[in-house]
């Protein structure tokens, strides 16, 4: 194919904006896909049931389409989808870094939102051509001027070139198919005898072939008889397969450069092919990778047990089988006390960790604990050796350290004026520092906050969703580590600690924290036999202290003829709870203890 | 062979807000159907086990004073059917709403010698919070009659940890019967069954959510009131007066033995709870037979309408396995004060209840929950407010 003729670009919004739909359509009227196979699969490109669900894209795609424009030619138009979540932000930088454009969809009821931004501003730094497209103009509440005008004023663009579309009816989607032809350039420096480079964008695991590594290649040609090699992991592997996705996959003789399209590696895991990764020829290797390569690292760690001991092999496998699609899941199997085997894991942030714990309860049938996520810590000991810890638990004796530095977002949130006070405390309380403070319009404004990611994993996007009625969106990205004065509070229960139940805190929070916490480990564990002191320690120092008082009275008060056996099923369904529970020393401990510290914010 | 009888009467003028047993307001009209019904049931037993030795029967509902005199034509059936041993226990539960002057010596003429009167409270607003029929002066005058009617042995119940009941309320019900010195007390702590219209007035916060410390705080002063007052608590709800003072409150019988305290124990719940056999008649009635037990249809009308046909009118039957037997007559032995002692084990199962249950016994006598002292176990006095606690243990995985 003549590269004039390629366009290769992105649909780019905020969550719920309508980007599926709009590229279901884009599909359609392309006659990539016949308009009756929408009616069984709403959304072609979210393959997931969960992605369906949850309403977002969790993995990218990418689809070539065949579109004859004004000029009477027919272009190839590969559509590459991103996810829709920050957690995802590496991926959706590499997904863009294999475009020339981007489609950016606003809804015309709801306006420029905080992940528009932050997707906008990640395809200016891929130096792509936006093409901006407001969305729903149907709806009864659309107010497509103020939108128009909004967008326009964001790019810097006359009022005239946002093309107001209705993906669900239809309305004006080939005037974006239009825009694509004439404003996103070709690709460039297509230079097809140099050695091969391909960008790895995405890829999936297939039992058949494979990992399939989704790849816009830059310079050069791939077939199926190419030895490969893959620049940063160094995995050299024969292809089973080059093709490209209509959206089934379809085998092609060879991609050239410019193209998008798949290649099936033969890998065995997604870690030997990572996304941003660069794909050459193994006989005739490019002398540089393509820009922009980094090895994604969690962020966000928690500990999944099984709700069973005997389940722990289930646990694995399944882990397992999930990370041959998900090279971001990290896990190590891991003892505790008190939750006995289990494995701790990390994730990219709470989104990713809610996928991954969906997902194994839900496709693969596992009954979990999971505790409270925490991130991770540098820590600097006194001897200048620095280590990175992934659980509170894990924090050395403070005597042997010099310093702890924990990870800082920046976050960008933009709310109805009328919410900016509620969503002001909710980051005060945050330990958030507020940068900035923009007015989008009379009504709405974008706050731009550091926190740390500590005090996001609990609850933050619920409370800031709950105190604004939904109105107000946020995105983050990392920004740095930084050192403060963080302590560990353990957790003792009848004097023992349970490092499952350890927190690390800001010294000034210990108190405030520690207490509230042992208060509500109180409301979830159930008297025992005797008396059970809960308390909280920093540096050997108890800093707080509440007692589980004894159960003094459980007994059936009337047990005759009548009811013996109903009295014994109750008994034996009590003793099948206390069994569910977790044994600590001699105490018995509901599941739900462990999750005491995502309650922390309630109060 | 020995049995205890059980006859259930399921009808009520009212249902109680706490009660969850099988029993109906509004069925009187199927009274004599019901009665010919318990007759039928009867001659079908006697037909199956031959002609059994009858120790106890205990006549128990619902209401069964609201059979009337009728309840003298049950009890003819009975000794009809079966051989009604010479000093047989006949219990008769009665409401104090439902009596007089006439029905009690009727039954007392029937041969009933065990009056059981649901009292529940001296205080007027828990006898409206439990949706009670009576009044407590009606419970006064039920206990003169039923003396005056020559009742010489005579049970009354009582409840406690109700919502809004304080100690000094519970002191004073206990007082006030204590006055009418009856032979014989049950004290229930209330259980908020789910159906029932306390448990959804609770629910719904109309009443309070009663304090489970202080039903304990409650069931302590009792024990120690009783105690004082002559009563010898053989059981985790029942105090029976002695034929001597207890030293302490949950004394072991003197003669190790709960028929050692005096007559006025129950003598028919004692075979409940030494788990031996016993056969149930009436609506729901529960049975336990040489390893089985079965109950009956529940509704009035399904067990009168199978008996008209000569229809057994069993709903479910369960087999018990004997390590199930074993742990049942662990969780029902150790409801007594005298509790389950080897030699009754080892005649019984042929095995040591010391190896059956070495590792659990050390447990709970660690826990400080249950005495054994080699060749009796017994919940501590500890033990007997947290009998759930030891009971779960003894059952099978």
């Amino acid at each position: 194919m003549d590269s004039r003729y390629i366009r290769n670009f992105s649909i780019i919004a905020h969550i719920d904006h309508g980007k599926s739909t709009l590229a279901d359509r884009l599909l359609e009227v392309t006659g990539t896909v016949e308009s009756r196979k929408f009616s069984s699969q709403s959304q072609l490109l979210d393959s997931m049931a969960l992605e369906q669900e949850k309403g977002v894209t969790i993995k990218a795609s990418a689809v070539q389409m065949h579109w004859k424009a004004a000029d009477g030619m027919t272009y190839e138009l590969n559509l590459i989808d991103t996810p829709g979540h920050v957690d995802f932000a590496y991926e959706v930088s590499r997904a863009l870094a294999a475009c020339e454009g981007a489609v950016l969809v606003v809804d015309a009821t709801q306006g420029v939102e905080a992940q528009t931004l932050a997707n906008l501003y990640l395809a200016l730094e891929n130096d792509l051509e936006i093409v901006p497209v407001i969305n729903k103009i149907d709806l009864a509440t659309a107010d497509v001027p103020r939108v128009t005008h909004e967008v326009a004023e964001l790019l810097g663009m006359p009022q005239e070139d946002v093309i107001a579309v209705s993906a669900k009816e239809g309305t004006n989607v080939e005037a974006i198919l239009q825009a694509v032809v004439d404003h996103v350039p070709p690709p460039s420096g297509a230079d097809e005898a140099a050695p091969l480079r391909a960008l790895i964008f995405d890829s999936h695991y297939d039992s058949y072939k494979g990992v399939i590594a989704y790849v816009r290649l830059q310079e050069g040609r791939v077939t199926r008889d190419t030895p490969l090699l893959m620049m940063a992991t160094d995995a050299k592997t024969e292809p089973v397969e080059v093709g490209v996705f209509t959206p089934d996959m379809q085998p092609v003789e060879q991609l050239c450069a410019g193209e998008v399209g798949y290649i099936a590696t033969g890998l065995k895991t997604v870690r030997e092919a990572h996304v941003g990764d660069t794909v050459t020829e193994a006989r005739r290797p490019a002398s540089e990778p393509l820009p922009g390569y980094r090895a994604v690292k969690p962020m966000v760690f928690a500990s999944l047990y099984p709700s069973e001991a005997d389940d722990y092999a289930n646990l694995r496998d399944a882990l397992e089988k999930l990370q041959l699609n998900d090279a971001s899941l990290t896990y190590i199997p891991e003892t505790s006390q008190a939750l006995q085997f289990g494995f701790r894991c990390g994730f990219l942030g709470l989104f990713h960790m809610d996928i991954v714990q969906e997902r194994l309860e839900r496709e693969y049938n596992q009954d979990l604990v999971v505790t409270a996520p925490s991130v991770a810590y540098q820590v600097v000991l006194t001897n200048g050796e620095e280590i990175e810890i992934h659980r509170p638990a894990d924090l050395p004796d403070p005597s042997t350290i010099q310093e702890v530095r924990e990870p800082w977002m920046k976050v960008q949130v933009i709310t109805p004026t009328e919410y900016l006070g509620a969503v002001m405390e909710i980051f005060r309380r945050k330990r958030a520092n507020l940068l900035m403070t923009e007015t989008l319009d009379n009504l709405r404004v974008l706050l731009t906050f550091e926190t740390p990611l500590a005090e996001m994993v609990i609850d933050l996007h619920d409370r800031l969703k709950s105190a604004t009625r939904g109105y107000a969106s946020m995105d983050y990205a990392f920004d740095s580590y930084r050192p403060d004065d963080l302590v560990k509070v353990d957790v003792l229960v009848n004097k023992d600690s349970v490092d499952a139940l350890a927190i690390i805190v800001h010294r000034d929070m210990a108190y405030d924290k520690g207490s509230l916490l042992i208060r509500k480990m109180k409301e979830a564990i159930p008297r025992q036999l005797f008396e059970v002191p809960i308390q909280a320690v920093v540096g050997g120092k108890v800093i707080a202290r509440v007692n589980v008082q004894a159960l003094r009275k459980d007994v059936l008060a009337k047990c005759y003829g009548g009811d013996i056996t109903r009295k014994r099923k109750l008994l034996e369904k009590q003793k099948a709870g206390k069994k569910r529970m977790k044994q600590l020393g001699n105490v018995i401990i509901p599941q739900e203890a462990f999750l005491a510290m995502l309650r922390l914010d309630e109060d | 062979m020995d049995v205890a009888l059980y006859i259930h009467v399921p009808f009520c003028l009212r249902r109680c807000t706490y009660c969850d047993f099988n029993t109906y307001a509004g069925l009187l009209d199927l009274r004599l159907a019901y009665i010919a019904a318990l007759e039928r049931e009867l001659s079908l037993l006697a037909a199956r086990h031959g002609r059994l030795r009858i120790t106890t029967v205990y006549c128990g509902g619902g209401t069964p004073s609201l059979l009337g005199e009728a309840v003298a034509d049950v009890l003819r059936t009975v000794q009809a059917q079966f051989t009604l041993a010479d000093a047989a226990e006949i219990t008769l539960e009665a409401n104090p709403g439902t009596v007089d002057a006439t029905l009690l010596g009727a039954w007392r003429a029937a041969g009933v010698n065990r009056l059981s009167l649901g009292v529940q409270s001296a205080c007027a607003n828990e006898l409206a919070l439990l949706g009670r029929i009576h009044t407590w002066k009606e419970v006064v005058e039920a206990v003169t009659l039923a003396r005056r009617a020559g009742f010489d042995n005579l049970s009354l119940d009582l409840m406690f940890g109700l919502p809004g009941q304080t100690l000094a309320h519970w002191e004073h019900t206990l007082a006030q019967v204590l006055a009418l010195a009856p032979e014989h007390l049950s004290l229930y702590a209330l259980t908020l069954e789910e159906g029932t219209t306390l448990a959804a007035q609770v629910a719904a916060g109309v009443a309070p959510l009663p304090d489970p410390d202080l039903a304990a705080d409650m069931y302590e002063a009792a024990s120690d009131i009783l105690c004082a007052a002559g009563f010898w608590q053989y059981e985790i709800s029942n105090w029976a007066r002695g034929l001597s003072m207890p030293l302490t409150i949950w004394s072991l019988p003197p003669g190790g033995q709960t028929e050692s305290i005096g007559p006025w124990a129950s003598r028919h719940n004692l075979a409940y709870w030494r788990n031996q056999s016993w056969l149930g008649v009436g609506a729901g009635a529960h049975s336990s037979w040489g390893g089985r037990r079965w109950h009956n249809l529940l509704h009035p009308d399904a067990y009168i309408h199978l008996l008209e046909r000569g229809e057994w009118p069993v709903a479910e039957e369960e087999h018990i396995p004997p390590a199930l037997v074993q742990g049942e007559t662990m969780m029902l032995g150790l409801r007594l004060a005298e509790g389950v002692t080897a030699a009754d084990f080892r005649e019984r199962f042929g095995a040591e209840l010391a190896e059956v249950y070495a590792p659990i016994i050390a447990r709970l006598m660690e826990a400080g929950l249950l005495e054994w002292d080699g060749g009796r176990a017994r919940l501590s006095v500890r033990g007997r407010l947290l009998g759930n606690q030891v009971f779960a243990t003894f059952l099978p995985e």
